[in-house]
């Protein structure tokens, strides 16, 4: 599931009011979501949590769930 | 008129010889060095990438290629795409990179966009991936088609691949024409350019010289093989100088901007070219704890080109990067278009790209005069003097030319100019004016340099790619609410980003907010699926938009309307 927190960090850098994010959203389903936008939202997710990615990390990325997933980890959250 | 000097390329040279040559006389040397995330860098020699290349060519011929047909290559990043891309030239065919669809763009967008470069480059054969097949097939079957079939080289089994090459034979006979370059766009708009064997390697010696290029160089790039700047500067111009080009992924570098810091440090890169937004990117997007073994002494330049060059973005990215050993004479500057091969002028080595202040009130009313005050300046990068074999004029509205300091058009006559856009006459007759192309760019001359100050045509260029207005207008035209024909897609500068942003003004027959909303995001999504994002919709009323002499929305005067009347953002828009 896609915590509220995170889905706000995504939606504000997007400058969208409403999107349904769900764990198997993609970047390219969600309007203004590019690989420009994309770095941007990763630097906004990394300040809003206070933890940094890795570069393979990010490229591994594939969709908002495994996002999720990687944020919680990283904040030593247990992963279901 | 400023103009450089002259040395001529022998007639019966061709790319191919010139490969095969580097690879006779150095087979252990380096030539291209892959990289990719998270693997260990592959790196061709010359002996190794020369006879895989036969191979391909070999593969090609028995499947039916023969020299002087149009191959068009859509592969993504993949160690085997050069020896693919160069066994076509080694046939004899001509290459032609076309942009793999990004998952954003629909392929409806994409078959139509390729629909479109067959008819304008008579494309004979796809040469791509499994992938691709259902999107491209319908192409090959449709009646009138030009292209003839889909090849995948990638899958090619070592018996297509093996030992066939030697009944190609030495005495091959290749074709005036070298390659082919497309300009971006997506409904059947893009011209094709169709450059010669003599016209590319003129170019690269004559391009090579004007940045110094010697053995000790070595070229590390992202940018993609469909853009003339990945093609021609980095690709060509290592290969055919001998230097070796270290190649990364556009994605991966969009998405880990680090990695190319990362691979000039390991691989003590010299030469890279870069868009004006990559400068910013990097600046701003690069954490300092990922620096740490980063060393960027090694670099003889950072080329910036194929947007418009800005101070603010050499300042900052300096400023950066300057603890790393970066130094400001390395922040150099190009003007380069696919139509003269590549470069027009280039910033000398060793020196950073000349930057003058200009009064801003005076350079919109043609004239670029020096000014002090920084309240009333606006800061110009020049792009350097025209390289060797290449002459520019600034030219008035009505052909005169201009004096130095004079805002007008640039127009361009060079030893490697293409000879017009292939099976576009029209087109073609537009921008010739008496063996000069007029590049619809405005600019200035100071000095003996070329300042490049902005567009005459309404391309739109976000982050080093084109887009065509039109392809924007025509999506946008039908989707539910708007006027259908009264939109215009314009450009307008981002400071933030060092780009241009995409705006969309549309008239729009709508009652109250919600409504509004629906058919913003309406709009944002359409434009998706040609994959270019909006920045701003402004939704007007019937009526809005000004017309111009032709009775069609003007893109100018609505642009400048919008930036005087509908900034500061208003509540809904996007």
């Amino acid at each position: 599931m896609i915590s509220d927190r995170l889905r706000q960090v995504i939606l504000k850098e997007l400058q969208l009011d409403d999107f349904p994010l769900a764990e198997e959203t993609t970047a390219n389903q969600v309007p203004g979501w590019d690989s420009l936008s994309h770095v941007r939202i990763i630097c906004a997710v990394e300040k809003e949590f206070n933890i940094r990615f890795k570069s393979l990390e990010v490229l591994r990325l594939s969709n908002v769930g495994q996002l999720q997933d990687l944020v919680d980890k990283k904040i030593g959250k247990s992963v279901a | 008129m400023i103009s450089g000097d002259h040395f001529p390329v022998g007639l019966e040279e061709t790319v191919w010889w010139q490969w095969l040559s580097h690879a006779r006389l150095t087979p252990e040397r380096e030539a291209i060095i892959h990289w990719e995330a998270g693997e260990p860098p592959f790196r061709w020699r010359w002996g190794d990438l020369i006879s895989t290349a036969e191979k391909f060519a070999h593969g090609l011929y028995i499947n039916g290629v023969r020299p002087g047909e149009v191959c068009a290559l859509i592969i993504r990043h993949h160690r085997n795409f050069y020896p693919v891309y160069m066994g076509v030239c080694g046939l004899g065919a001509l290459p032609a990179v076309l942009a793999y669809p990004n998952t954003r763009l629909h392929p409806e967008k994409f078959r139509a966009g390729l629909e479109g470069m067959s008819r304008s480059s008579g494309l004979d054969w796809v040469l791509t991936e499994r992938e691709l097949e259902p999107v491209v097939r319908p192409l090959v079957t449709q009646s009138g088609s030009t292209i003839r079939g889909l090849q995948f080289p990638l899958e090619w089994s070592a018996e297509i691949l093996a030992s066939g090459a030697s009944q190609l034979g030495t005495d091959r006979r290749f074709p005036t024409t070298c390659l082919l370059q497309h300009s971006s766009g997506t409904t059947g708009l893009q011209k094709a350019v169709a450059l010669s064997h003599q016209a590319v390697l003129e170019h690269i010696r004559r391009y090579g010289k004007s940045i110094g290029i010697n053995q000790e160089d070595k070229i590390v790039s992202w940018l993609p093989f469909y853009h003339d700047m990945g093609l021609i500067a980095a690709f060509y111009l290592a290969l055919t100088h001998g230097v070796p080009l270290v190649q990364l992924d556009a994605f991966e570098w969009v998405a880990a901007p680090v990695m190319l810091l990362e691979t000039i440090s390991f691989e003590r890169g010299t030469l890279c070219w870069l868009p004006n937004f990559a400068y910013h990117h990097m600046a701003d997007r690069i954490h300092q704890e990922d620096l740490e073994k980063v060393r960027l002494d090694s670099m003889r330049m950072f080329i910036n080109c194929s947007e418009m060059v800005r101070a603010e973005s050499h300042d900052r990215f300096l400023q950066r990067f300057q603890f790393l050993g970066l130094k400001r004479e390395a922040l150099a500057a190009c003007y380069a278009m696919a139509e003269t091969t590549f470069a027009v002028t280039q910033t000398p080595p060793e020196t950073a790209a000349q930057v003058i202040s200009v009064n801003r009130e005076e350079l919109a009313r043609g004239r670029a005069q020096l000014e002090t005050t920084p309240e009333k300046a606006r800061l110009c990068v020049s792009s350097g003097a025209p390289i060797s074999g290449c002459e520019i004029r600034v030219v008035a509205e009505s052909a005169e030319d201009l004096t130095e300091h004079c805002v007008g058009e640039i127009a361009v006559r060079s030893v490697s100019l293409f000879e017009g856009y292939r099976n576009n006459p029209e087109k073609t007759a537009e921008v010739f004016r008496h063996g000069w192309f007029l590049t619809g760019d405005y600019g200035f001359v100071h000095g003996g340099e070329c300042f490049v100050v902005g567009r005459k045509k309404d391309l739109i260029i976000v982050a080093g790619k084109n887009l065509y207005p039109e392809d924007i207008e025509d999506i946008v035209s039908r989707v539910d609410g708007v006027l259908a024909g009264r939109v215009v897609a314009v450009g307008v500068d981002d400071p933030a980003t060092g780009t241009e942003q995409v705006w969309v003004i549309a008239e729009a027959d709508l009652n109250g907010d919600h409504q509004k909303a629906k058919t913003q995001r309406a709009i944002v999504e359409a434009v998706m699926q040609i994959d270019v994002t909006v920045g701003r919709v402004f939704l007007m009323p019937p009526r809005w938009l000004i017309k111009s002499s032709a009775g069609k929305p003007s893109r100018k005067l609505n642009r400048d309307r919008a930036l005087t009347e509908l900034l500061p953002v208003r509540k809904n828009d996007v």
